[in-house]
């Protein structure tokens, strides 16, 4: 089973986040992953140990910074990852949440086609070179490249009966094979895909379930989606996926066929694998880990030019706001406000006032204010006036 | 562009009290939006049997409601929801699409918007409506102005100038309802809705009660920060001392018939105090990714202000801020700062709060 997670280099302080024009520019600012995206690595290792199958991490922005930040993966958890995929094109830089959306959908895509694509090609060289050398080579190339499960193809001495093997000792027919590799390829295509809840960024929250939908538009198959999972499990024949989450007060159970995405939430705990089974998720396991990240431009996922970065997002982030600063202030202890209600007053010629008790007396000129303080209508803010106006 | 879309619409949830309080609040937001623009205000209810909800929505400020009513949308699943959603706005293109920013609409709203295809600004603080301008892609008249928390230390606006509807999700508790008009008029129609096979189904729905405390619901929300883990020399205190005073001061408030509830800020709450283990979690947290409040008196202790923590608080009526260091953030929105120790200030507003009552 493919296992794709989804992950993001973020800023490492959210507070020296270096931007220009609204845009993070991820190139010139310390990056660390997501910390969101530590329970989508967690439930993915557990599915790999579930039903067998690999883990993929898969990542958009500069590779330069994000290679090095997605490296410690390859050792994290029990089994760690098995393949990164890093998107990096500038031409994908500063998109929001749709345009990120749609590239981070097409790198899926292209993770999945390239196992799909080789199990065909095996099926070629099948009905092509029929029992041959030829068959096997391919199926050791495709298989040292880390393409074909065990099922398919082993080099381990504890996996017996693979398709290649039974073709070519003659227990299987090339119809045969090509037939159980038809029903391999369906078992690559149930994929699922796992990411955090949203990152510490953006707090958006809305790239999981835009990534679904992207899917879904790419393969031409509703990929249903569940946020905030706190609990799951894949069927053991890996091809649902029942969820369970928190929405609102309401604890809803989602039961899903593959190829599915699950945010997953901070309250996530993985299950302990069964011990049974060990056999088929062995079958479902590739051949190991791919320490070479692989790096996906553009024009490599197929992106459609007019839907990719800043200038094709439908958002703009337009200029900021401060938070602005209250009316009136009364500090306890130091600002000067009238204790009793004073009528209108004359003072060198000006008149002040009627002022109500609790009124500041900022306006007020000095020589006045010495006056009244002097007959107790204006004092300092004090904890018993301020508890009479919060009691009001 | 050429803009026949109209109509600003906003997507109401309801439970089996009715329609909720984030719902009322987005008519609210929804209803200034439309005002500006001219336009009308429609709310759409989805889900089974929803007669009685059409009408609360309009007495609270809707000028239509339109009521996808259809067995195939009594349990919630997201993609039967955001199939509702997407065929009416492709059909009828509203000029703003508004959606609350929980759970549910989070769900629900980006699958939308993606298929449309138009932008999302999340959890948006504040809603306007003003022209844009921009070198390159040139003039907009009476577009969204979508206010939502940035990256650091503000607030950022968002415009979606070239797409329709402009779609935003609004944080709950960022409007107040208005008050039910029971003269109001408003039409109503409904819209059958028939779910094709999804390959996802909901196999169980438990409700389980509103989390405690109910910040939402309070007059008085006494939050607490970092601040409680020193006192004003620097020596270090045990924090459910602070949680002591905070819980004197919330009795002093019930004593005025204020209801309180205590708060916390996510600092205090990620910085999983052994001290505070069962005491003070997830669900006391205020802020970006907490709740959002507007109680009628906040009183902020040990909290310096970061702005994560203000766009959960800065709308409160009136805040009080109690620190040690007078350059804290948080004085800066302050109607009542209280330079000091909150070990020494928290028990004299308290004393002081019970003695009005006996005045009183």
């Amino acid at each position: 089973m493919l296992v794709i997670v989804l992950t993001k280099g973020v800023p490492a302080r959210t507070t020296q986040a270096a931007q220009v024009g609204g845009v993070l520019n991820r190139e010139a600012m310390e990056l660390v992953l997501n910390p969101h995206d530590a329970k989508a690595v967690e439930a993915a290792d557990y599915v790999k140990r579930r039903v067998g199958g690999k883990t993929v991490a898969l990542s958009m922005g500069p590779d330069t910074k994000l290679v090095p930040l997605m490296k410690p993966l390859y050792a994290s958890e029990v089994s760690g990852v098995d393949e990164e995929y890093v998107l990096s094109d500038r031409k994908m830089a500063g998109g929001d949440t749709l345009a990120t959306s749609y590239a981070v959908a097409l790198g899926v895509r292209k993770v999945v086609e390239r196992h799909t694509k080789a199990i065909e090609e095996l099926e070629e060289m099948i009905k092509k070179a029929g029992y041959s050398e030829a068959v096997k080579a391919k199926a050791k190339e495709l298989y040292a490249a880390n393409l074909l499960s065990n099922r398919v193809y082993s080099d381990l001495p504890s996996v017996r009966g693979t398709i290649v093997s039974r073709f070519l000792s003659g227990d299987a027919t090339s119809s045969g094979a090509v037939q159980e590799l038809e029903a391999e390829k369906a078992r690559v295509s149930r994929f699922i895909v796992l990411a955090g809840t949203k990152t510490t960024d953006g707090e958006t929250g809305s790239v999981g379930p835009q990534v679904a939908e992207g899917l879904s538009e790419l393969l031409g198959v509703v990929v249903p989606h569940a946020t905030y999972v706190e609990d799951f499990d894949v069927d053991p024949s890996a091809s649902t996926v029942d969820s369970r989450r928190m929405i609102g007060y309401l604890s809803q159970k989602l039961e899903m066929r593959l190829p599915a995405l699950l945010t997953v939430a901070a309250e996530y705990r993985p299950r302990s694998p069964p011990a049974a089974g060990m056999k088929e998720v062995r079958a479902n396991s590739y051949r190991g880990k791919v320490y070479q990240p692989f790096k996906w431009t553009a024009e490599d996922i197929g992106a459609d030019p007019k839907k990719i970065g800043l200038v094709n997002s439908p958002t703009i982030v337009g200029t900021g706001i401060d938070i602005g600063k209250p009316p009136v202030q009364k500090s306890v202890g130091s600002t000067q406000v009238f204790l009793k209600a004073v009528e209108k007053t004359e003072f060198e010629g000006k008149a002040y006032g009627p002022y109500s008790r609790g009124d500041v007396a900022a306006d007020v000129p000095e020589g006045l204010v010495a006056r009244l303080r002097a007959d107790g209508s204006v004092g300092v803010f004090d904890v018993p006036m301020l508890a009479e106006e919060l009691t009001a | 562009m050429s803009d026949d879309s109209k109509g600003v619409w906003v997507y109401l949830q309801h439970d089996s009290a009715g329609l909720t309080v984030p719902s009322l609040e987005l008519i609210a937001a929804g209803r200034s939006v439309a005002d500006k623009l001219g336009q009308e205000l429609v709310g759409v209810i989805l889900g089974s049997g929803l007669d009685k909800m059409a009408d609360a929505a309009v007495q609270r400020g809707a000028d239509r409601v339109i009521l996808v009513d259809s067995q195939d949308l009594e349990t919630y699943l997201n993609l039967a929801y955001a199939d509702a959603i997407y065929s009416l706005v492709k059909e009828r293109k509203p000029y703003v699409l508004l959606i609350t920013a929980n759970e549910v609409g989070k769900d629900i709203a980006g699958r939308v918007a993606y298929r449309v295809p138009t932008g999302l600004a999340t959890d948006n603080v504040q809603l306007a409506v003003e022209d844009y301008s921009n070198p390159v892609l040139g003039q907009f008249k009476d577009l969204l102005i979508q206010v939502r928390p940035d990256f650091g230390t503000r607030l950022a606006r968002i415009y979606t100038p070239r797409h329709r509807p402009q779609m935003a999700t609004v944080r709950p508790g960022s409007f107040t309802p208005l008050e039910p008009d029971p003269k109001r008029k408003g039409k109503v129609e409904k819209v059958p809705f028939k779910a094709p096979g999804y390959p996802a189904k909901v196999t169980e729905v438990v409700e389980l009660p509103p989390p405690t405390p109910d910040l939402a619901g309070a007059d008085v929300v006494i939050s607490l920060g970092l601040g409680v883990l020193k006192d004003r020399s620097g020596s270090p205190k045990d924090p459910r001392d602070a949680y002591r005073l905070a819980l004197d001061l919330k009795s002093a408030f019930e004593t005025r018939g204020m209801k309180a509830e205590i708060g916390a800020t996510r600092a205090l709450i990620y910085a999983e105090l052994k001290e505070l283990e069962g005491i003070i979690g997830k669900n006391n947290q205020v802020g970006q990714t907490g709740a959002t409040v507007k109680p009628k008196v906040y009183v902020a202790a040990g909290i310096s202000g970061a702005l994560q923590h203000r766009v959960g608080m800065q709308n409160s009526t009136k805040i009080v801020a109690i620190n040690t260091d007078p350059g804290a953030p948080i004085f800066k929105i302050a109607h009542y700062p209280v330079v000091g120790d909150l070990y020494e200030e928290l028990p004299k507003l308290a004393e002081a709060v019970r003695r009005g009552a006996i005045a009183g």
